[in-house]
């Protein structure tokens, strides 16, 4: 018997490196859910991961640092919040 | 074919109009502000209002501490979140006119979490546990009454006077505060 393939499709899925139910500290949304304001999880609504070691989604933590009381701080331990480039 | 182009834009007109609608319905303060009040864990010191449930960025909070200076009290607060929440603290007051270091007489309330330590990874928890330590502890030091503050600096006797006086609705230097004895 031959098995002739004539069409096929591959699925794929991806995660955040991050651990499962982490969640970003301002939104507390899941870190593979979005922020608040974004519809799409993905490239769309990136994760920034701090010198520190803490991480949060883009969208939230560039609100909190536009902010003039943050004063460039990470909101969990109060560094100063440099981000790690890839 | 203008007539498509018409048809076109009125269609997103109208997802936009729905769009604009959904995001109206529920921002991103609501959203933080639900999941901090279901992971609400309350003494059975602390009770909860929310006068209209369609409304959650604004309730109420009645304090009734069962140990310290001001025990036997019952203190009122408002909450009032806005739409800058979590990047902003909750605004918070006391509806009572009380004879307390770290709260004036117009109920403006002075804790490092709601001013300028506040940080949006902070929940309302946090807040919440702040306001009942500042009645077990009144902090002198930074204070919004200096009055108060002075008194529980000079002597702690007598502030502790002070506070029961003014807690049953009595004078504390020309003062008069409100009952808030339970």
């Amino acid at each position: 018997m031959k098995v002739k393939i004539k069409k096929w499709n591959a699925v794929a899925s991806w995660r955040w490196d991050v651990p499962e139910d982490d969640v970003c500290g301002i939104c507390r949304v899941q870190f593979d859910g979005t922020c608040p304001n974004c519809r799409f999880p993905g490239d769309d609504c990136p994760l920034l991961v701090g010198k520190c070691g803490h991480s949060f989604h883009l969208h939230c933590v560039n609100d909190w640092i536009q902010t003039e009381s943050s004063r460039g701080l990470c909101p969990m331990c109060r560094q100063k919040f440099e981000f790690v480039a890839e | 074919m203008l007539k498509i182009w018409s048809m076109k834009q009125q269609q997103q007109a109208a997802s936009a109009a729905e769009g604009g609608q959904k995001k109206k319905k529920v921002t991103a303060a609501q959203l933080r502000a639900q999941k901090d009040l279901s992971e609400l864990s309350l003494p059975p010191t602390i009770r909860m209002h929310m006068p209209d449930p369609e409304d959650i960025l604004n309730f109420t909070l009645t304090i009734e501490p069962d140990e310290g200076m001001y025990k036997g009290g019952s203190f009122n607060f408002t909450f009032a979140i806005n739409s800058n929440f979590p990047h902003e603290p909750p605004k918070v007051k006391c509806t009572q006119k009380i004879y307390h270091p770290n709260i004036d007489l117009d109920g403006n309330v002075c804790l490092n979490i709601l001013r300028e330590d506040w940080k949006p990874v902070l929940n309302l928890n946090a807040v919440i546990v702040g306001l009942q330590f500042l009645f077990l502890e009144p902090n002198p030091s930074d204070p919004l009454n200096k009055e108060a503050a002075e008194d529980l600096r000079l002597t702690r006797e007598n502030f502790k006077r002070n506070v029961k006086n003014s807690m049953n609705g009595g004078h504390v230097k020309n003062v008069q505060f409100e009952r808030v004895l339970k």
